[in-house]
């Protein structure tokens, strides 16, 4: 690896760079998202502008906000095909949707841990979100069985086939967003570009997010049956 | 650049780089170590490791980049035999192909063949090519960066995208219902590749640009990269939605785009009748934005090469800037033009008319750019400046025609499908490809280290332009002879004579234009293939930050400290303390040479205003 020392440099260099040109003073000590302004510290590999991840989770949301309104869009249409059977949402659903506002809940006491800088605390409630979130999807597979169990499979009728489809869609969603969780817990953030405090809050837009998203698409598919 | 072995030339056409990369060259500490250290000394890996350290897994943007435009290589002359295929059939039926005739030459075939066509080019063509290959390459050095915000995400959008080439040409070989499932899986796998695309390229530009780029001192073509990114980011989306619900159609059964057969005893009014137009609404609310995709950064590519090779800046630069937003945003809200036969609501046209017509608006404006950028400019033409000239003027021409289309009033009594198709070649195909040969005339030097030949490059020019309005120009021809108000007697007669007539020239003209692609390919391969000559850094006399680079730049582009930008994007012209006509963005104002980046604090004089008209 070529010498250590330069390569600092140049990583403190493109953290100077970092989030978004006009006049920043070339000094270091701007956002390092959770990096400290100890100019000791500055020795380890300064953390790459955490403005990124931020931008990029907005813009992705935005990109699926698009790609729900396609779908919830052609719901609606459909809707006056004449040959509409409305379909009674299976029970577990609102079951799921108290888990999942839960799963919510607990991922903002977690930051509200991680700020108070109790680690500990921060992982205990970080760990019971994925598992609510884990526990939503599970979830949402016990209904796609209620509802099966009632004779309603994925073509039997376009409203089966659309909430099939928006549960579908929104849990492939998720589960990234799970992943998202489970790598906030299991990642060795010592000496990385992106911190724990970032990923986490990251993490917690996307969360509350597919939060929002699930109710929308309830309340879609419950008043619009 | 020298090439030591067979390999070096394998390598540096996939990612411009042999010797030529740094030794402790700065790169980021959780990148792993692609290049032997950067140890230009040691010897050669063999086959496999070069596959798999520099084809398979190289995430510099670079090397992406020009993966991109080696795909969109592949599909266009792919596309191309098609087009000659289609097109001496429809003149010459009874010819027989020695491979397409061995399949089933049926409708579904030619059908088929249509579809190929037409999804190769649009998008392994104009949408790989102009943003993801030369906006890969190019984006984060122009702005200062020094690769893409996330470039393991850039290297699975691009393998994400290969397999849907794979998938979109194996859709050919089927049977045609499976085929259509492969084509609309593939599709889909498409539209994620690109929003994986769209999402790097505007984080990136909003995030990573160099310490003084501020917006305003943006390259116009990275602003079209940038504005094509978010509109990209919301128009894939749309198709991706429509792919899954036709994909639950054909593979699990749902009837979301058919009323099913055994309810149709129930009444058939009218909203079951619009179920096709569902999948139409879908379709073309993404498809009509995504032409402007396609087009966005060939007016940011045509605008660079207009300023530079006139030697003066961009007139009305912020106009253009806002002309691309709103040729963006408009783009967004006339996919009804596609829809009328299908039952919309009977005021619609007029909305739509509208909408399509305030087109002409944005497009205007960047028409009287270009022009009043040439105007009294010293204009260098060379073979990059003559094809960003044919575009103006196929955009023009084509643009025209388009303003026909955006009247239904006129569309439907006055042209059919020829016209259409005549208008959309000439400014999608042709317009498009010229900016994206003029690219790469101008690129090729940065890019490969060596340059094209001039000479070849502009007979290639010359025959092609003239060339592709003998293909597309009497296509409008074609249409409008098809509503002529003739007795019927006369129409058959003469207008089936004109018609053939017609035909047989557009055919002629298309074999005589696609064999004249072979000059380039002959001068894209000997430019290649040549013992390196030392090109300078900045052969044109650019001002972007690309050019204080060398050719090809190394890996992490700017060697050092990271660039600073003092300048704005075009400053062409007598400029204080310089004997050139141009000044580089990272130029100090007052010194004489361009400055080591990363010097000290910026002592930002304010520039003399743009000597503009």
């Amino acid at each position: 690896m070529p010498g250590t020392h330069v390569v600092d440099d140049i990583e403190l260099i493109i953290e100077d760079i970092g989030g978004g040109g006009g006049n920043k003073p070339p000094a270091g000590d701007d956002d390092g998202g959770g990096g400290d302004g100890d100019p000791h510290k500055r020795r380890k590999p300064a953390p790459t502008s955490p403005r990124r991840y931020h931008t990029a989770v907005v813009l992705a949301m935005l990109s699926i906000v698009m790609f729900f309104m396609a779908l919830a869009v052609t719901f609606l249409v459909r809707k006056m095909g004449g040959d509409w059977v409305p379909v009674r949402l299976p029970f577990m659903v609102w079951v799921n949707t108290i888990v999942l506002l839960a799963s919510s809940g607990t991922l903002e006491l977690a930051r509200r841990k991680q700020a108070a800088a109790d680690l500990k605390g921060f992982r205990r409630l970080w760990e019971v979100t994925t598992a609510l979130g884990i526990l939503f999807l599970i979830g949402q597979i016990v209904a796609w069985r209620e509802l099966v169990a009632k004779g309603f499979y994925v073509s039997t009728n376009p409203a089966s086939s659309f909430f099939y489809i928006f549960t579908a869609a929104h849990g492939v969603h998720l589960m990234g967003g799970v992943g998202a969780l489970l790598y906030v817990l299991f990642r060795n953030f010592t000496n990385k570009p992106l911190t724990q405090s970032v990923a986490a809050e990251v993490t917690s837009h996307y969360w509350h997010f597919m939060d929002g998203l699930w109710l929308f698409l309830l309340a879609l598919l419950y008043l619009g049956k | 650049m020298n090439f030591r072995t067979k390999w070096d030339v394998l390598g540096a056409a996939l990612d411009g780089t042999v010797a030529s990369r740094v030794p402790n060259g700065p790169r980021k500490t959780s990148m792993p170590d692609y290049d032997n250290g950067g140890d230009t000394k040691a010897p050669h890996p063999g086959l496999r490791r070069l596959i798999s350290r520099r084809l398979i897994f190289r995430t510099d943007h670079k090397a992406i980049g020009l993966r991109y435009l080696w795909l969109a290589l592949f599909s266009v002359f792919l596309g191309m035999i098609m087009s000659l295929v289609m097109r001496i059939h429809l003149v010459w039926p009874g010819v027989h192909f020695p491979f397409p005739s061995g399949l089933d030459s049926s409708p579904d075939r030619y059908a088929a063949l249509t579809l190929l066509h037409g999804s190769l080019m649009v998008l392994m063509v104009l949408t790989a090519a102009p943003q993801a290959g030369f906006g890969n390459y190019l984006l984060p050095i122009q702005i200062g960066a020094r690769d893409m915000a996330f470039p393991t995400l850039n290297l699975l959008a691009f393998w994400v995208t290969v397999a849907s080439l794979v998938g979109v040409t194996t859709a050919f070989f089927l049977a045609p219902q499976a085929g259509l499932t492969l084509w609309i899986a593939s599709v889909a796998l498409f539209c994620a590749a690109a929003l994986a695309n769209a999402l790097n390229f505007s984080v990136t530009t909003i995030d990573l640009r160099a310490k003084g780029m501020t917006l305003p001192r943006l390259p116009i073509s990275v602003w079209a990269w940038f504005i094509n990114a978010i509109l990209s980011l919301l128009i894939f989306s749309i198709l991706l939605a429509a792919c899954v619900y036709l994909l639950a159609d054909r593979i699990l059964g749902t009837h979301i785009f058919s009323v099913p057969a055994l309810l149709s005893s129930a009444a058939f009014n009218s909203p079951a009748v619009a179920l096709p137009g569902l999948w139409q609404r879908l379709f073309w609310f993404f498809a009509q934005a995504q032409v402007y995709v396609a087009i966005l950064p060939c007016f940011g590519i045509t605008t660079h090469l207009i300023a530079t090779f006139s030697r003066k800046p961009v007139w009305a630069q912020r106009a253009v800037v806002l002309a691309l937003c709103a040729v963006g945003l408009f783009g967004f809200c006339i996919w009804g033009q596609h829809t009328f036969a299908s039952g919309l609501n009977p005021y619609s046209p007029l909305v739509f008319g509208l909408l399509a017509s305030s087109l002409g608006l944005p497009a205007s404006i960047l028409l009287m750019s270009w022009f009043g950028t040439l105007w009294n400019g010293k204009v260098q033409l060379t073979t990059a400046m003559l094809f960003a000239l044919g575009f103006v003027s196929l955009f023009l021409a084509g643009g025209l025609s388009g303003l026909f289309l955006a009247r239904n009033d006129l569309t439907s009594t006055a042209v059919s499908d020829d016209f259409i198709t005549g208008h959309f070649h000439l400014v999608m195909g042709v317009a498009a490809t010229f900016a994206m040969l003029g690219a790469l005339f101008f690129w090729f030097p940065k890019m490969f280290g060596r340059s094209l030949d001039e000479r070849l490059g502009k007979i290639h020019f010359w025959i092609t332009f003239v060339g592709v309005y003998c293909v597309f120009m009497p296509m409008h021809w074609l249409g409008l002879i098809s509503h002529l108000h003739l007795s019927p007697e006369v129409m058959r007669t003469v207008a089936t004579a004109a018609t053939s007539a017609i035909r047989s020239l557009v055919t002629t003209a298309t074999l005589v234009t696609i064999a004249a692609q072979g000059i380039f390919l002959v001068n894209f391969v000997r430019s290649l293939l040549k013992r390196s000559e030392a090109v300078e850094k900045n052969p044109w006399r650019a001002t972007t930050l690309e050019w204080t680079l060398p050719s090809p730049p190394p890996i992490g582009n700017f060697v050092g400290a990271a660039p600073v930008v003092y300048r704005s994007a075009y400053e062409f012209g007598a400029i204080a303390n310089r004997t050139e006509d141009f000044a580089s963005q990272s130029l100090k104002p007052d010194t004489e040479s361009p400055t080591e980046p990363g010097g000290g604090g910026p002592s930002l004089q304010p520039l003399p205003p743009q000597a503009g008209l």
